[in-house]
C-alpha cells in the first residue's frame, strides 16, 4: 500500500500553487516533475554539491534533502524567478560576462548561492564570497570566474 | 583580426544563467515517461548461475523488463570486441549491468529491481594492475586471445588486453654512456571525471521501429554508432539528440545506460527516462586509468638525459571499451617533450575487475607527467642544477620530435613556454619562508584532429547561420561562430549556431582530445571561405565587376576601392534566389591533422604543516602554448578550471576499493576542490598561430592538467623535503615521509 498523499500549497517564484503529492517527495522533485521547473539541477541528490540550491524563505537550501511537505505554506524562489519581467538580475550579467559558467548545470545553484549572500550581504568581499559558495560544487571554472561575477555584480546593484 | 582572438561570452550563456538549457534529465515530452532503472552486480566478479525476473514483471506499474535475452548475443567494442551490453554468463565489476526495469514510477521501479533474483557464483576479483598480471591471477576474460579486435591490438594474453614494446636508439649504450642512472616507481590510483551533471537518457521508440535518443554526449556519433552496433541496427534506425551537457571531461562518449533505455522503450512502447545516481556514476561510468610506472632515466653529469626506459601498466577495467586510447597516447607522451637518443617503453594495459576506463581530461598525461616530471626534479637536485636549466637544456625544439608523434613536429614553444611561466613565477627569486616551496613541471601533449564537416548558409537577411553536430563543452560552438564570422566580415551576433543532432548534422568529431576546434574550425572555416566565394560570385554579376576584385567585409560586398557602391549581404542573398548559383550554402569536410605539440608549464607555490602534513597552495601560475586563441575567455578559463580539477587528482581525488567495491562513492568521500580549497590560477598565454589549425588555434583543455600534480609533488618537496611516489599527495603520506627522513616530529 502506499501511503496517502498530501496536499501542499507553496508560492514559487511569486506564484502560488497547490498539489496533491506523495509525502516522500523531495522538495526538487516536487519542483522538476511536479511544476516542472527543470532549471533547479539533481547532481548527487545527497546535499553535497548544491546543484539543486533554491531559496526558502530567505535560506539557502538543497531541495534535494527537504521534503516537498516540509515546504507547506512556504516562499521557494529558483533559478526561474531570479530575473524580474524578462530582464536578467545583475548576477546573471555578471556570470555571462565573467565567464562563470561553462557547462552551466552547477550554475542554477550557484547563482542562488550568490543572491542569497547578496540578499543578506549586498557589499560581500572576495573571502565572503567564496565561502558562500563552498557547499557548490563546479567542475570546469575553478571557481575564481564565480568570485569575480558576484563582486561585479554587487557593484552593479 | 576582428571577431577572431576577442573575448566573447558563450553563445548559449544566457540559456544556462536563466535555467532555460535543455540538460539530460531536463527532457521532457507530451506523453508520460517511464522510469528506467538498472539492475548492477554487487559483485565484482562472479558466474551468473540464474536470472529470475517473473515476480517483477506481474509488479503493477512495471511495463517491461529486459536483461541479456533481450539483445543479440553479439560482442561490441571500439578496440576489442570484449564486451556485451547486459551481462549474460559473467559478471565483471560491481555495477556490472544484469537487467533493467521500466516503471510508472521510481518507487515501483526500485521494487522491482528488488524482485528480481539472480543467483551468482562469486570469484574472486582482481583490481590491481600489477596484480592482474601475476600467472595466478584470476581470469577476467577466459578467453581474450580470441574476441575480434582492431589492428593496433597486440600481445593479449591472460589479463592482459595490449602490450607494446617501442625501441628507439640502443638503450643499452644508452645507460652505459650515461654518468648517473635513477630509476623509481610511481603510482596514481583511478580518479573520476565527476562531471556535476549524472549520466542521463531519455530514448522513444517509436511505431516504425525507430529509436530517438536524447542525451548528454560529447560524441553524438559514436553513440549513434554504439547503439546501432548493439541491436545489429542501421544508423538510419537511430536519432541521437545531444542535450546541453553538464560537463564531460572525457567520460560521455561510450552508451552507459543508452542501449537499457532503448531495449526498455522498444519494450514498453513508451518513452524511458534512465538518470543514473551519483554512486552508479562512480563506480560504472568511464574514469582515469590507475597507473603504475617505473622510469628509469640515464644522464650526463651536465644534465644531458641519454636514456629512458619506461614500464607503464593501466589498470583498464572489466572490458576495453575506449580504454586503448591510453595505449596510442602513453607511448607518445611518456618520454616527456625532451630529446633522448634512446629510449625503451613497455606499456601494458590489463583488465581488472572495475569499471572500464577511458578517456579523461588528457588521457595519461598527469599520471606519466607525475612520474616523468618528479623524476626530472629528483634528478636536478641530485646534480646540482636548477629545475628549469635541466628542462631547457633537454626540451625538444623546432623539427624534434619524440616517440610515436609521427615526425618532425611543428610550432614547438616548450622553452618559451618554460620561460614564461618561470619569469611570472619570479623563479630566481623565491622566497625561502620556513614550510613553504615552490614545484614546476613541464607539460606535454600532443593534440591531432579527426574528420568532421561543417556547414554555413548565408541566410535571406545577410545573417550566417552555421550548421554542427559538434557538442559543447568549452565554447567550441562560439569559437566556430568567431571563425565563420570572421571569414564573412560579419559580427558574431550575425551568426547563429547550435549543435544539431545526428540527423540533420553534417558528420562532426568528437568533443574531445583538444581536437575540436581544430577539427571543426577548419571545416567551418573552409565552409565560410567557400560561401564568401559564392557571395561574391553572385554580387560579382550585379557590380559587373570579377569576383577577384571584391572585397567582404562589414556585413558588404564591393569592388575595392569603391567602398561606397557594393552591396549589403542581405542583398546577395536575396539576388542568389533568382541567380543561376542558387541559394548561398555549403558543407565542407576536414580529415588527416599531423599532431602538433601543445605545452603548458605549471609553477605551484605550497605551504606544508608540519605537524599535520595539510598542504596549502598559496599560488599557481599557468603558461601555456595556445596557438591562436580563438576566445581568450574561454582559454582562459579552461586553463583555471582544468588546474583546480588537476589540484584534486594531485591532493585528495581517488577512487578508493576493497574486496572490488569502490568504498567512496559520493562527493562526501571522494574530495574534489571546492571554493574553500581553490587558490586563484594565473594564467599566462604563449600565442604563436601554430600550422594546421584554424587561424593558428593548438588544443587547450587537456594540456593545462597534465603538469598538475607533478607541479604540486615538486613543490612539497622543495617546502619539506618530503618526496612522495603515489598520488593523491595527502597528508598522512607527507606525515609518514617526514618521519621515515627524521624531518617530523
Amino acid at each position: 500500500m502506499k501511503p496517502a498523499k498530501k496536499r501542499i500549497t507553496v508560492t514559487v517564484n511569486g506564484e502560488s500553487y497547490e498539489r496533491e503529492i506523495a509525502p516522500a517527495t523531495s522538495l526538487l522533485d516536487f519542483l522538476r516533475t511536479d511544476l516542472n521547473l527543470t532549471g533547479t539541477k539533481e547532481g548527487c541528490g545527497e546535499g553535497e554539491c548544491g546543484a539543486c540550491a533554491v531559496i526558502l524563505d530567505g535560506r539557502l537550501v538543497d531541495s534535494c534533502l527537504i521534503l516537498a511537505v516540509e515546504a507547506d505554506g512556504q516562499t521557494i524562489q529558483t533559478i526561474e524567478g531570479v530575473g524580474q519581467n524578462g530582464r536578467l538580475h545583475p548576477l546573471q550579467k555578471a556570470f555571462a560576462a565573467k565567464g562563470a559558467a561553462q557547462c552551466g548545470y552547477c550554475t542554477p545553484g550557484m547563482i542562488m548561492a550568490a543572491k542569497n549572500l547578496l540578499d543578506h550581504n549586498p557589499k560581500p568581499t572576495a573571502e565572503q564570497a567564496l565561502k558562500a559558495i563552498a557547499g557548490n560544487l563546479c567542475r570546469c571554472t575553478g571557481y575564481g570566474s564565480i568570485v569575480d561575477a558576484i563582486l561585479s555584480a554587487a557593484k552593479e546593484r | 583580426m576582428k571577431v577572431v582572438g576577442q573575448e566573447h561570452p558563450r553563445v548559449e550563456i544566457l540559456e544556462k544563467v536563466t535555467g532555460q538549457s535543455v540538460f539530460g534529465a531536463d527532457v521532457r515530452l507530451a506523453s508520460p515517461l517511464l522510469v528506467g532503472k538498472i539492475l548492477g552486480s554487487p559483485h565484482a566478479h562472479a558466474r551468473i548461475k540464474n536470472i529470475d525476473t517473473r515476480k517483477a514483471e506481474k509488479l503493477p506499474g512495471v511495463k517491461a523488463v529486459v536483461t541479456a535475452r533481450d539483445f543479440p548475443p553479439v560482442k561490441f567494442g571500439r578496440f576489442i570486441q570484449d564486451e556485451e551490453y547486459f551481462a549474460r554468463d559473467k559478471v565483471r565489476l560491481v555495477g556490472d549491468k544484469v537487467a533493467a526495469v521500466a516503471a510508472v514510477d521510481e518507487e515501483t521501479a526500485e521494487e522491482a529491481l528488488r524482485l528480481i533474483k539472480v543467483d551468482y557464483e562469486v570469484l574472486p576479483p582482481v583490481i590491481d594492475g600489477l596484480e592482474a598480471m601475476r600467472p595466478d591471477a584470476p581470469l577476467i576474460h577466459e578467453d581474450c586471445e580470441r574476441y575480434g579486435a582492431a589492428g593496433i591490438v597486440q600481445g593479449r594474453k591472460g589479463n592482459i588486453l595490449y602490450h607494446k614494446q617501442s625501441l628507439h636508439g640502443d638503450i643499452e649504450r644508452g645507460f652505459r654512456e650515461a654518468d648517473r642512472v635513477f630509476e623509481h616507481r610511481f603510482f596514481a590510483p583511478m580518479v573520476h571525471q565527476t562531471y556535476i551533471e549524472p549520466h542521463a537518457v531519455l530514448a522513444r521508440v517509436d511505431a516504425s521501429g525507430r529509436a530517438t535518443v536524447w542525451i548528454p554526449t560529447q560524441a553524438q556519433f559514436f553513440i549513434r554508432q554504439s547503439i546501432a552496433d548493439i541491436f545489429q541496427w542501421p544508423l538510419i534506425k537511430v536519432r541521437v539528440i545531444p542535450t546541453e551537457i553538464g560537463g564531460g571531461f572525457g567520460g560521455k562518449m561510450l552508451p552507459t545506460v543508452e542501449p537499457a533505455a532503448v531495449a526498455l522503450a522498444q519494450k514498453s512502447g513508451m518513452p524511458v527516462q534512465i538518470v543514473m545516481s551519483r554512486a552508479e556514476d562512480f563506480q560504472t561510468a568511464n574514469p582515469r586509468h590507475p597507473c603504475h610506472m617505473r622510469y628509469k632515466t640515464g644522464v650526463k653529469r651536465d644534465g644531458t638525459i641519454v636514456a629512458r626506459e619506461i614500464e607503464l601498466v593501466f589498470g583498464t577495467g572489466a572490458f576495453c571499451g575506449n580504454g586503448l586510447v591510453i595505449g596510442q597516447r602513453a607511448e607518445m607522451l611518456a618520454t616527456g617533450p625532451y630529446r633522448i637518443p634512446n629510449v625503451k617503453i613497455d606499456l601494458f594495459c590489463v583488465y581488472t575487475n572495475h569499471a572500464n576506463c577511458g578517456p579523461y581530461r588528457a588521457p595519461s598525461g598527469p599520471q606519466l607527467a607525475f612520474g616523468s616530471e618528479q623524476q626530472i626534479d629528483i634528478i636536478a637536485r641530485e646534480l646540482n642544477l636548477d629545475p628549469v636549466e635541466l628542462r631547457l637544456k633537454n626540451a625538444i625544439e623546432e623539427g624534434d620530435t619524440t616517440p610515436a608523434a609521427g615526425g618532425p613536429l611543428k610550432s614547438v614553444h616548450a622553452k618559451e613556454t618554460l620561460r614564461k611561466a618561470a619569469e611570472a613565477a619570479g623563479w630566481g627569486a623565491k622566497p625561502r619562508e620556513k614550510n613553504r616551496g615552490r614545484g614546476i613541471a613541464l607539460g606535454y601533449w600532443l593534440v591531432g584532429g579527426m574528420a568532421s564537416s561543417s556547414g554555413v548558409k548565408l541566410n535571406e537577411d545577410g545573417t550566417v547561420s552555421v550548421l554542427t553536430g559538434v557538442v559543447d563543452l568549452s565554447g567550441t560552438v562560439t569559437s566556430l561562430g568567431q571563425i565563420a564570422a570572421e571569414v564573412l566580415g560579419v559580427d558574431l551576433e550575425d551568426v547563429h549556431i547550435r549543435t544539431a543532432d545526428s540527423d540533420f548534422a553534417p558528420h562532426s568529431t568528437i568533443s574531445a582530445g583538444s581536437q575540436g576546434l581544430r577539427s571543426m574550425g577548419t571545416a567551418t572555416k573552409l565552409a565560410a571561405e567557400e560561401v564568401k566565394k559564392q557571395i561574391a560570385e553572385v554580387a560579382a554579376d550585379k557590380l559587373e565587376a570579377e569576383a577577384g576584385d571584391l572585397v567582404v567585409e562589414g556585413k558588404r560586398v564591393y569592388v575595392r576601392g569603391t567602398k561606397e557602391k557594393g552591396l549589403s549581404l542581405a542583398q546577395v542573398a536575396q539576388l542568389s534566389m533568382t541567380h543561376k548559383r542558387g541559394p548561398i550554402v555549403s558543407v565542407q569536410s576536414a580529415a588527416q591533422f599531423s599532431n602538433q605539440p601543445a605545452f603548458s608549464v605549471h609553477v605551484a607555490d605550497v605551504e606544508v604543516e608540519p605537524e599535520t602534513g595539510q598542504v596549502k597552495v598559496l599560488r599557481y601560475i599557468a603558461a601555456q602554448d595556445v596557438g591562436t586563441a580563438i576566445n581568450p575567455l574561454s582559454a582562459r578559463g579552461q586553463i583555471q578550471g582544468s588546474v583546480i580539477q588537476g589540484l584534486g587528482q594531485a591532493l585528495s581525488e581517488a577512487c578508493i576499493f576493497k574486496n572490488g567495491k569502490m568504498l567512496n562513492p559520493t562527493f562526501l568521500d571522494y574530495k574534489i576542490f571546492s571554493s574553500l580549497d581553490a587558490p586563484r590560477v594565473e594564467v599566462h598565454l604563449v600565442e604563436h598561430a601554430a600550422e594546421g589549425g584554424p587561424f593558428g588555434a593548438k588544443g587547450i583543455g587537456e594540456p593545462s592538467i597534465v603538469p598538475v600534480p607533478a607541479a604540486v609533488a615538486n613543490a612539497i618537496y622543495d617546502a619539506v623535503g618530503a618526496r612522495i611516489f603515489d598520488l593523491p599527495l595527502t597528508p598522512e603520506k607527507i606525515l609518514l615521509a617526514l618521519q621515515e627522513s627524521g624531518k617530523g616530529r
